[in-house]
């Protein structure tokens, strides 16, 4: 009796979703006449929700497109996950986002191994992953074994790279001490690094990793500072990089210092100087790709007053001082010039192709002249940064635009 | 690897002396409610969060004084213990050792998911009691903050053991650990004991909390989070049962895992953990009682 | 045949019956949902048998799930094993592993083991890290995503078919295992190790035999969770120390010393960790599924020590309305066991 159960069961489980699969696959899944959905996941809850306005922030500009000419007469509608930074919850909410709810594509799903998680699924159905929020390097250079998959911040190889050549340039006999987290993140910052220095790369004098479970870094700085070295890279994150600075005040090591971009926002330097002193953080350098909504230099910028506008009428309660916001806005931004490249009939296939062809110069959320640019054998969108000079209370930019 | 220096040497105890303080004061927490109750505390290290979080409150949003919110957690945090001991643990009391533990779990879960729902996740700077300027003794830097931090767990514990051997109050509470039944025979008052014993230890994990806070100068919910396993190995190191223990522990856990980190390449970065993890193995294995325990007979 | 063997037996095929039949009632993606409840339930399974049964305390079931997935993982992705065959490795694997936790439980008991299981799980991302040659390190292990042979059904249905296959078998190794000898030991262990030695069991094997069993059921459940979880295995997916905890929460929801209330512990455990829990009771947003965990814990294991095995068991009149007061000759059925 059972048994005949379960097989009727089965049975009429396969009719149905057989049915179900042939009903799918005439149209383009999350394309609408008049909608276009997209999906993606974020750390609403959890252990790194501070950078939740990533997917908020890009949620806002989407709402303000649909108002304000739409995307080949679509709106563009972005469901985002909660997460909790979870790669196990990014698998779910991702396989509900593709089969329930049945996305165009997955935008702007951030963490390194969040994007990882989904990586093979995405690429074996054949679903566009675009701009992934991370600066691992596999996500650009690994596009022959995963071509639905594109990431988009400057990555952390490239960005290990420009601090090589501006210390070759401006301090050739400089000796380098290294912090750097224990995964992918720390050491594609490091072999960029090294890689950049070339036939210098003995000028590393020191390198200590950590391990974002312990509770301080206080021993890895004393090695660094044992090392004698006088140029100090921080490739830590969040709190880590607070204390780097903290530490190395503390031993009265007061070297030129490297702030990686992912711990660089103003919010987190501006803790680093309460924390440390003036004279420690002053001078530091990083990268920068997005127009800081604390920069001075921004005060009287349209992109940036475009930015306030949007989050005052979409996300009133978000702060607009809030960096992740503005880096979602950019990024949906290039999602916007995707979508309209794609065509007024976007399919899966045509949204890569547009994603792939990019040549943007008019971001408004990224800095001038630094172009948003893909191919079909450049997978790398953001290969152009500026440098940045800490002041002691906000970053001012330098130097020219450093390409790849 | 650096060539070896002995300003390094010292400079790398200085400081593991400073993050073995850390270790040292949760441990203590640890160590109190053990002695006092017979359960290990899991949710000690976020008790101590949520204790940091309440003076971050009282300074940050309300403009309280440092020390006058400080002494105010202090005061709070042993109400808390004391309430979580009535309501959550009480129920379960003489329960099997399995049941105290998941209870004690489940509040580390529970209280960890609180901070985060009532405070939210953000990193926020914590200030410090003592100035964090640097002093210079012979190529070795510290600050102000280390020695007054490893200065207060000092105090912390000579209190507690003048508590402990000259009060009537410590005296009750160590029958009651020892011997329950023949504490109650004797009219101790056993679950206002047990009570006191929470309350103690929350009080303490508020001051661990609190100087952990100032020392690493930023906090977040997953403050202690990390703190716990070390802050356990410490614990069973010195000898569940003592407070000195607890202390000396934690102190030579930071300076061992220090030097280890910096002179053998196995265990740095990411391995520094399984190091804390092998130190309560061989700890338990080699000699359960700790340093400082005395060495019991072993039921069966 | 008793009156509760005929309940017993009716409960098996309404749950039989269930497992087949449900897939009508949920959508494609759903499926993979029920497809992780499979895993949990053989997860909890294998923890209800060494902590419920031997009683003896393990924080660090996460761990040997977390070796069952990688063993699927590296074999099936560096190795080109077909996914099927992994998983009686990833069994045997996660056996050694437990055989290796039970042995300090030779020398120590209840807080202590509660220590070290607990230390175990927070070590073990750190090692999955740190071998990246052998485990993929931080960037994880990932394999050909399992397709379903022929056409019959849908990729998510055979994720469910197949895992709860395994789930019930899973179901009734364990209730072989505890209905039998070895499951008699087990509760002399637990109850009473003085009287254990004395009737002449030997309490080490018994207690190894009791880690390495576990642990190989959580040996499964990993491998399942990396073939349903995307083909895909890191450090924190599944998270050990998340996972060791979750468990717990299941093992204690269902009722630890029995094994009817287990799919109750594991569905909890798949819609508490995805967040549906949370919008079904339309809770603020907010509030982070961890402190409803958390809550659960305490409040079940202070109000409702047997679970919802022993919620069951008195609305069917099969337990006994005392949960201390036991019929002769058999042991009590306890919410949890001593030391």
């Amino acid at each position: 009796m059972t048994r005949k159960l379960i097989l009727i069961g089965v049975l009429a489980a396969a009719a149905v979703a057989a049915t179900g699969a042939l009903a799918r696959s005439s149209a383009t899944p999350g394309v609408t006449s008049d909608t276009i959905l997209l999906g993606g996941t974020a750390p609403l809850t959890g252990e790194a929700s501070s950078a939740a306005g990533v997917a908020k922030g890009a949620d806002a500009y989407f709402k303000w497109i649909n108002s304000h000419g739409k995307v080949n007469g679509r709106d563009v509608d972005y469901m985002y996950l909660d997460d909790a930074y979870d790669p196990a919850r990014t698998v779910q909410d991702v396989r509900q986002l593709v089969q329930q709810n049945n996305v165009f594509a997955i935008f702007n799903t951030l963490g390194t191994n969040n994007n990882l998680a989904v990586r093979d699924f995405l690429n074996q159905t054949s679903v566009p992953q675009l701009f992934a929020a991370s600066g691992a390097d596999t996500f650009g250079l690994d596009y022959q074994k995963y071509p639905w998959t594109i990431g988009y911040i400057p990555s952390y190889g490239f960005e290990g790279g420009v601090y090589a050549h501006y210390v070759l340039k401006t301090k050739p006999k400089a000796k380098i001490a290294v912090l750097y987290q224990d995964d992918e993140y720390g050491r594609d910052l490091l072999n960029g690094l090294t890689a950049g220095l070339g036939s210098h790369a003995k000028q590393i004098v020191a390198a200590a990793k950590y391990d974002p479970t312990q509770p301080d870094v206080s021993s890895q700085v004393a090695q660094l500072k044992a090392s004698k070295a006088d140029t100090f890279m921080i490739f830590a994150f969040g709190k880590f990089g607070i204390q780097a600075f903290l530490y190395a005040n503390k031993l009265g090591w007061h070297p030129q210092i490297f702030v990686n971009a992912v711990a660089s926002s103003a919010n987190l330097m501006t803790l680093s100087t309460i924390t440390s002193s003036k004279a420690e953080t002053t001078g530091a350098i990083s990268i920068v790709y997005f127009k800081d909504p604390t920069d001075p230099r921004w005060a009287k910028d349209k992109g940036i007053a475009l930015f306030r506008q949007i989050l005052k009428a979409y996300d009133p309660s978000a702060n607009p001082k809030d960096g992740y916001y503005l880096a979602g806005m950019a990024s949906a931004y290039t999602m916007v010039d995707a979508l309209k490249k794609a065509g007024a009939n976007p399919t899966r296939d045509s949204l890569l192709q547009a994603a792939l062809s990019l040549n943007e110069t008019s971001n408004p959320f990224v800095i001038p002249g630094i172009a948003v640019k893909t191919s079909a054998s450049d997978h790398f969108p953001m290969q152009q940064v500026g440098l940045q000079r800490w002041t002691g209370t906000h970053w001012t930019g330098f130097g020219p635009i450093l390409s790849k | 690897m650096v060539a070896f220096t002995w300003s390094e040497l010292f400079q790398q105890i200085v400081s593991g002396l400073s993050t073995g303080g850390i270790y040292a004061s949760l441990a203590l927490a640890i160590v109190i409610i053990y002695r006092s109750t017979r359960v290990i505390n899991f949710a000690q290290g976020e008790m101590a969060t949520f204790s940091t979080y309440i003076a971050f409150w009282l300074i940050h949003d309300h403009g309280w004084p440092y020390w006058g919110a400080f002494f105010a957690t202090l005061a709070m945090s042993f109400v808390g213990g004391v309430l979580l001991e009535r309501t959550v643990l009480r129920p379960v009391e003489g329960a099997p050792v399995l049941t105290i533990a998941i209870v004690t779990l489940g509040l580390l879960v529970a209280l960890n998911g609180l901070t985060r729902w009532l405070f939210g996740g953000e990193t926020q700077v914590f200030p410090s009691a003592f100035s964090t300027r640097a002093i210079h003794v012979g190529g070795v830097s510290f600050s102000l903050q280390d020695a007054g931090f490893i200065g207060l767990a000092i105090v912390a514990v000579a209190l507690l053991w003048v508590f402990f051997q000259f009060t009537k109050v410590g005296l009750a509470m160590r029958g009651t650990a020892i011997n329950r039944d023949a504490a109650r025979l004797l009219g101790v008052p056993v679950g206002r004991m047990l009570a006191l014993g929470w309350g103690l230890a929350a009080a303490l994990g508020a001051l661990s909390g609190m100087l952990t806070a100032g020392s690493v100068a930023t906090f977040d919910p997953n403050l202690m989070l990390g703190v716990l396993l070390y802050a356990l190995a410490a614990a069973v190191l010195g000898g569940l049962e003592s407070p000195i223990g607890a202390v000396v522990g934690g102190l030579l856990l930071g300076v061992v895992l220090n030097l280890l980190g910096t002179y053998t390449s196995f265990f740095s970065g990411d391995m520094r953990l399984v190091g804390g993890l092998a130190i309560i193995l061989v700890v338990l294995l080699v000699r359960p009682a700790g340093i400082f325990g005395r060495v019991t007979a072993r039921k069966v | 045949m008793s009156r509760s063997d005929l309940m017993r037996g009716g409960l098996i095929a309404a749950l039989v019956a269930l497992v087949g039949l449900l897939p009508l009632a949920i959508n494609d993606f759903q499926k993979t949902q029920f497809a992780f409840v499979a895993v949990y339930v053989i997860a909890i399974a294998g923890l209800n048998i060494v902590t419920g049964y031997a009683g003896q305390v393990s924080l660090g079931h996460g761990a040997a799930v977390s070796i069952g997935a990688y063993t699927t993982a590296i074999l099936a992705g560096q190795h080109g094993v077909p996914y099927y065959a992994t998983i009686p490795v990833a069994a045997a694997v996660a056996g050694l592993g437990g055989l290796a936790l039970g042995l300090p439980a030779l020398r120590l008991s209840g807080l202590y083991l509660a220590l070290v299981t607990f230390g175990v799980a927070v070590s073990t991302p750190a090692i999955a890290k740190h071998f990246t040659k052998f485990t993929g390190g931080s960037t994880g292990q990932g394999f050909t995503i399992v397709k379903p042979p022929g056409n019959l059904v849908t990729e998510n249905e055979w994720l469910y078919y197949f895992s709860w296959a395994f789930a019930l078998a899973a179901l009734a190794v364990a209730w072989l295992l505890v209905r039998g000898r070895l499951g008699r030991a087990f509760r002399a262990v637990r109850d009473s190790e003085v009287a254990a030695t004395s009737s002449g069991i030997d309490l080490s094997v018994y207690k190894l035999v009791a880690f390495a069993i576990s642990a190989a059921f959580a040996g499964v459940a990993g491998s399942l969770f990396a073939i349903d979880n995307l083909s895909y295995v890191s450090p924190d997916a599944p998270d050990p120390i998340k996972l060791s905890i979750y468990l717990l929460v299941g093992a204690v929801v269902a009722g630890l010393g029995s094994l009817r209330g287990i799919v109750i512990g594991a569905l909890l455990i798949e819609f508490l960790y995805t967040g549906d829990l949370e919008k079904w009771l339309h809770l603020p947003k907010s509030v982070p599924a961890d402190f409803f965990f958390g809550a659960v814990l305490v409040v079940v294991i202070v109000l409702v020590p047997r679970g919802a095995a022993g919620l069951l068991s008195r609305l069917a009149g099969l337990g006994r309305l005392y949960p201390y007061h036991s019929k002769a000759g058999t042991p009590p059925e306890r919410g949890v066991s001593t030391e």
